[in-house]
């Protein structure tokens, strides 16, 4: 349904960044909570399908709430936002709810379900949306063993360490087979070396055709994996740098 | 999934749910089941005094006395005339004898006192008993004021204002009873919003995950609605089991005095559609307690 939506949308509305579609599309995006400064200010901002982008920027500088628009975890007060061609500002929850089917989310805090074995907190994504059982087990199998945890399956989250609870909160984003992988500060919590191993998974994913967008202030882990960086600063788009260090946002101003 | 494995597995959730936190279900509908006892007994009671005085309210008539009672044809004339009111049945004529022979049948062994007097001492009567329908105040009344006109030698008897101030008791007692029992309910549906919220807050985690991960509004909160409507159900069924066993022993005995009913079986419980209403009313208290707190809780 939504390939259709796309391509019916590529021909009026263009959403195209070097000939390739937008996954995500921000018309003049303001965000305020309540009637405090703005989080967002005017973002405008195209990202590519499959693409694998940066969000970074000094803390407050209004990441996660950008990435909770792409989502649908809060509504843009101004601006209109497209996720895979379609207009999330106008979504009910029904239809943000099937929008999310399609995304998967990873947390610095996991949001694993500590009553639940690691077998369960990655067949949830699946079973919510009704999904046969033998092909739940076979999928989350699968992803268990991509992130290297099938032999946790029937411990609790509480019983892993930091890198392995994030490794199982990556498997339930990726057992849908994401269109896009949003992550916010995915490797906040954990030490160098355990992050390199998570970012690994980020790079397989985009590899295999997952938009990855990664909210980070990590300059460490941007430097060792150089890609697209979107730079926020209290709450205004303060560059937008590409693989090889050129900053489109300052092109486009001088042009 | 299809729509059958879909329902059951709403269900297993919602089962799931009450047994991880028993102590919130067993809250829920108890409160439920505390309420509608008390509604439900304050109903019993209404109910049987108002079968009391529906009884009584059938043996109401109009009772016309006279001085010199009307004889041969006049008498005729009259009672076909006050028989052809709308809301009279029939009339029957008492006169001096028919009426000093009741009386000495009622005195039965003091039947003596009687000897010696006339049998004119008691006046000739109409009796004119009404349409079961017009028993009432505004029955009496029309009967009264059309008696007045036609026959106004008589005197009349009807007892209204006993009866007026019996039906008023009862308005009393009803109004009463909405007033309680609505105050009964709301807080009720507050209370039991409450708890939900309250089974609700220690599974936000979950409910935010589901929400995350793509499931809709509805199928996050199907399960706690039904929930909730279970223990409502639930609560609802022992209202009515506790007031049915207060009913058998110990109102049966203390209404059938205070009513001067003549046995306990005269004192009746809840009729068929008072209870299916309890136990729907339990229901839907469940339902909308559920959906309240939903609503202010699952956003999404
Ligand atoms: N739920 C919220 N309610 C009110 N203000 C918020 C909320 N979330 C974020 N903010 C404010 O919005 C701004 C941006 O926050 P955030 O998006 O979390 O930034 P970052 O993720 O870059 O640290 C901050 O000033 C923050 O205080
Ligand atoms: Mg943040």
């Amino acid at each position: 349904m939504s390939i259709a939506a796309a391509t019916s949308l590529d021909l009026t509305e263009s959403p195209t960044t070097n000939g390739r579609l937008s996954v995500i599309q921000l018309f003049n995006v303001c965000k305020s909570y309540g009637r405090e400064q703005r989080a967002l200010d005017g973002v405008n901002l195209k990202i590519p399908k499959g693409d694998f982008v940066y969000i970074t920027g000094p803390s407050g500088a209004g990441k996660s709430t950008l990435l909770k628009l792409f989502y649908g975890g809060e509504k843009p007060s101004r601006g209109q936002i497209l996720v895979n061609g379609m207009n999330v500002t106008r979504m009910g929850g029904a239809r943000i709810a099937q929008l999310r089917r399609r995304i998967g989310i990873v947390f610095q805090d996991f949001k694993l379900l500590s009553s639940r074995t690691v077998f369960e907190n990655v067949a949830f994504p699946l079973e919510v949306q009704g999904r046969k059982r033998y092909e739940i087990s076979k999928k989350v199998f699968q992803v268990l063993k991509h992130v290297g945890l099938e032999h946790a399956l029937q411990k609790t989250p509480l019983a892993l360490s930091g890198g392995e609870q994030q490794r199982v909160a990556i498997a339930r984003a990726l057992v849908v087979d994401p269109l896009v992988l949003i992550a916010d500060e995915p490797t906040g919590n954990l030490d160098q070396e355990v992050s390199l191993e998570i970012m690994e998974l980020f790079r397989t994913a985009n590899a295999r055709g997952s938009t990855v967008i990664l909210a980070t202030h990590d300059r460490g882990m941007i430097s060792r994996f150089p890609r697209r960086q979107v730079i926020l600063e209290q709450g205004r788009l303060a560059g937008d740098i590409d693989s090889s260090g050129v900053d489109r946002l300052q092109e486009a101003g001088v042009a | 999934m299809s729509f059958l494995e879909g329902k059951i597995y709403f269900v297993r959730r919602a089962l799931r749910n009450m047994r991880q936190s028993p102590f919130l279900c067993v809250a829920a509908t108890g409160t439920v089941a505390v309420a509608l006892s008390l509604l439900a007994l304050f109903a019993v009671i209404v109910f049987n005094i108002q079968q009391v005085t529906s009884r009584w309210s059938q043996e109401i008539q109009v009772i016309a006395y006279f001085d010199e009672a009307p004889q041969g044809e006049t008498l005729r004339q009259w009672q076909e005339k006050i028989e052809a009111y709308d809301a009279v049945s029939d009339v029957l004529f008492v006169s001096s004898e028919e009426a000093f022979s009741r009386f000495r049948e009622r005195l039965g062994q003091d039947a003596d006192l009687l000897d010696g007097l006339p049998v004119e001492v008691l006046p000739g009567s109409f009796e004119i008993r009404l349409h079961p329908k017009e028993r009432s105040r505004a029955g009496v009344a029309k009967v009264v004021e059309a008696l007045g006109q036609d026959v106004p030698a008589a005197d009349l008897r009807y007892g209204q204002d006993w009866l007026e101030r019996f039906e008023s008791l009862l308005v009393l007692m009803k109004m009463f009873g909405a007033i309680l029992g609505g105050f009964l309910l709301f807080a009720t549906l507050f209370i039991v919003a409450n708890t939900i919220r309250l089974t609700l807050y220690t599974r936000r985690d979950e409910l935010e995950v589901m929400s995350l991960v793509g499931a809709t509004p509805l199928f996050i909160k199907l399960p706690f609605l039904f929930e909730g409507a279970l223990q409502g159900l639930c609560g609802g069924g022992l209202a009515l089991l506790s007031t049915f066993l207060l009913h058998a022993f110990f109102l049966r005995r203390g209404l059938a005095d205070l009513l001067l009913a003549t046995g306990g079986e005269q004192v009746l419980f809840l009729p068929l559609n008072a209870q299916i209403a309890l136990l729907l009313a339990g229901t839907l208290l469940g339902f909308f307690g559920s959906l309240f707190s939903l609503r202010q809780l699952v956003r999404v």
